[in-house]
């Protein structure tokens, strides 16, 4: 298994965009979308708010799963954490605020206190439960996220402490905040929008941050072998339950996000079903690579929304994204960012010059093309000398 | 209905009902444990399979015989042909990668959303029931309460399946090649064992006990879209307290959360349902391989 990473392709990517789109001009062309999208029709700016928010959940999830490969099954209970967070200091603490700082401003502080409440649940949540489910790996590790998650589910719908409102959830109102003859509606479309775009690129920039950091390349080192990582004096565990805890506390921000957008913290955010959507959106991406599950989570939401034009097919997009997924994993591992770097490579040549864009992704891509990379295979399995 | 009896707290009812819905989780669990013990998949699709044999089931008895256990063999067979299909076409490509447990675990997931669809779009978003095949089609009453006969049925075919499960895995030359590849792949292909098609006969296998379970419980729940969803979290309990890949685990844990299912609201209001996770996660911490050993015990 050779040692590409993600961290290399991102150089790479830098590199080969360097004559005449540095770094720079891409964030400021980023800037003017974000800025332009603003504009757009209601509809239109509710959809990319949306798209944004399931990206932020997906980048969480994959910073477990693509970083140090682990795959939750349960991450929605810090989607649901965040969203259920905020929910409540809205609806219990909104009219205590407003007594202490005043009726104008009151809303904003209630939500920006309602993220942190959240975002601290979160992590409080997090703690025990990464450092119960770290213990295990592979499909126990996907098997014990599920139970924390329908754990966390059959909690909320039964609502033993009163604070959930069992299936209904807890409505979210947002609010006007009122100073003299300004007055700006928190909730409404475009302003959340703004407050969304900003959270989700800042908070992007930290995984970003994390990723390459020297704890972001231990975690790549756990990935591709965690008892050689072992063997050179790394505690893994103590890695896996530091990333499951970012993880969860970006997912959870997502979620604070969620809740504020759907304008409800409903227990479905802990189901399983909606942990899959991190995992599909994801994998359709691209799990190695870092802009990944941000691409899977736009293919998922505006694919999920062409169908939806056509009253025929529109109960049926699960189906899809069934099929998409299979494809994927069964063809061609990279996922869509993998796609779109190989067809970079084709169109432009390689700059590189390293052996075209099939290689990219080192064991995982020969893993995917079959046949041919049988016997790298079997290195690769040595390599990692446990799991079967 | 005529009085509340103070003294026994259980009705024999609830029992009757707790074991015929822990033989249903037996039947899709056991199929569940004996595919992880010997391929290694943890299928997420086998819930869909149990949901698909109901249907299967249910379309023969309305629309081609109107006999219900013709329609229940139809059924089973049906799914198994489902599942080595897509052992054959899918998660055969997947084995010798490094990463093969998740990538089998999300493609089966994948699975499970196309099953669905497909359901849906074949039979719509209601929900079906039959009535039990006429010959068990009458209440028993025992101690003042009552059940009906066919869950009686239900309970023997499950443990008639366990037995001959059993039999067939420790007495049958098949049996033998199964629990060999089991331990060892290498070696029982070095042997002479021919392990891929071994590999789609025990899917096939288990695919078939999923659907056996969807059909003989159509009599006894509502079949709808929803079903796959529901049981395959219910299997996923049953066999991480039984162990992954322990054929009696699979029986004593599905008979365990079936008995909760009936009887927990009864004695814990509140968090009932939140019991069976807690179980499950309590399990995988403590005794990860399960409560019981492995295949063929």
């Amino acid at each position: 298994m050779s040692a590409t990473d993600t961290g290399g392709r991102v150089s790479r990517f830098g590199s080969a965009v360097a004559e005449g789109w540095t770094r720079e001009r891409f964030g400021l062309l980023g800037a003017v979308a974000l800025v332009l999208i603003a504009l757009a029709p209601p509809f239109q700016v509710y959809l990319f708010t949306d798209f944004l928010v399931v990206a932020l959940f997906a980048l969480g999830f994959n910073l477990l799963y693509g970083y140090t490969g682990l795959l939750s099954f349960g991450h929605g209970l810090f989607y649901a954490g965040g969203a259920y967070g905020i929910a409540i200091v809205l609806r219990d603490l909104g009219p205590v605020i407003a007594d202490v700082v005043g009726a104008g401003i009151s809303p904003l502080v209630t939500f920006v206190l309602g993220g942190v409440v959240g975002l601290v649940l979160v992590v409080l949540v997090a703690v025990p439960v990464g450092w119960l489910s770290v213990r295990l790996e592979e499909i126990y590790f996907a098997l014990i996220t599920l139970a924390f998650g329908m754990l966390g589910y059959s909690l909320i719908i039964q609502d033993p402490a009163g604070l959930t409102n069992g299936t209904d959830g807890v409505i979210v109102l947002l609010g006007t905040v009122d100073l003299g003859g300004f007055s700006l509606r928190i909730g409404g479309r475009r302003i959340y929008y703004a407050i969304s775009a900003v959270t989700v690129v800042a908070a992007t920039y930290g995984v970003w941050r994390v990723v390459n950091s020297p704890f972001g390349t231990v975690c790549k080192a756990i990935r591709e072998s965690p008892d050689r990582a072992a063997a050179l004096g790394i505690d893994v565990g103590h890695h896996r339950w530091m990333t499951f805890i970012v993880s969860a506390a970006v997912v959870g921000i997502a979620g604070v996000l969620r809740a504020g957008l759907a304008s409800v913290a409903s227990p479905g955010l802990t189901h399983w079903s909606t942990s899959a959507i991190a995992v599909i959106a994801t994998v359709i991406g691209g799990a190695t690579y870092f802009y990944g599950p941000i691409v899977g989570a736009f293919i998922f939401l505006y694919i999920r929304w062409a169908i939806s034009r056509f009253p025929a097919l529109e109960a049926y997009w699960e189906l899809f994204f069934g099929a998409l997924l299979i494809a994927v994993v069964l063809f061609f591992k990279q996922g869509a960012v993998g796609g779109l770097l190989l067809l970079r490579d084709r169109l432009f040549g390689d700059g590189d010059g390293g052996g075209g864009g099939g290689a990219l992704n080192g064991g995982q891509a020969t893993a995917a093309t079959d046949d041919g990379a049988e016997s790298g295979d079997d290195n690769a399995r040595a390599d990692r000398g446990d799991n079967s | 209905m005529s009085f509340t009896p103070l003294v026994p707290l259980i009705g024999i009812s609830d029992v009757v009902i707790g074991l015929s819905l822990g033989s249903r989780l037996f039947l899709i669990a056991v199929g569940l444990s004996l595919i992880f013990g010997v391929l290694g998949v943890l299928n997420f699709a086998h819930g869909g399979f149990y949901m698909l044999g109901a249907y299967v089931t249910l379309a023969v008895v309305s629309n081609v015989v109107d006999n219900f256990w013709i329609a229940v063999v139809v059924g089973a067979l049906a799914v198994g042909v489902v599942g080595a299909a897509i052992e054959f076409s899918a998660i055969r490509r997947l084995y010798d990668r490094v990463d093969s447990d998740l990538d089998q675990l999300i493609v089966t997931f994948g699975f499970v959303l196309v099953i669905h669809e497909a359901v849906r779009f074949i039979w719509g978003s209601g929900s079906y029931s039959i009535d039990p095949p006429d010959v068990f089609n009458f209440s028993v009453m025992v101690g003042g309460s009552t059940f009906n006969a066919y869950r009686l049925v239900v309970i023997g075919l499950a443990v008639g399946v366990l037995v001959a499960l059993w039999l067939f895995i420790t007495r049958t030359y098949f049996g033998s090649l199964v629990r060999g590849t089991s331990s060892d792949r290498e070696m029982a292909a070095m042997l002479g064992v021919d392990v891929p098609r071994l590999y789609t006969g025990v899917f096939f296998l288990g695919s078939v006990l999923a659907g056996l379970g969807g059909a003989l419980s159509a009599p006894i729940q509502a079949t709808s879209p929803a079903l796959g969803d529901q049981v395959i979290i219910d299997a996923f309990i049953v066999v991480v307290i039984g162990g992954l890949g322990s054929m009696s685990g699979a029986f004593v844990g599905a008979m365990l959360i079936g008995m909760m299912q009936s009887l927990g609201p009864q004695f814990i209001s509140a968090g009932s349902i939140a019991i069976p996770f807690l179980a499950m996660v309590i399990v995988l911490l403590i005794r990860p391989e399960g409560l019981f050993g492995g295949i063929g015990e």
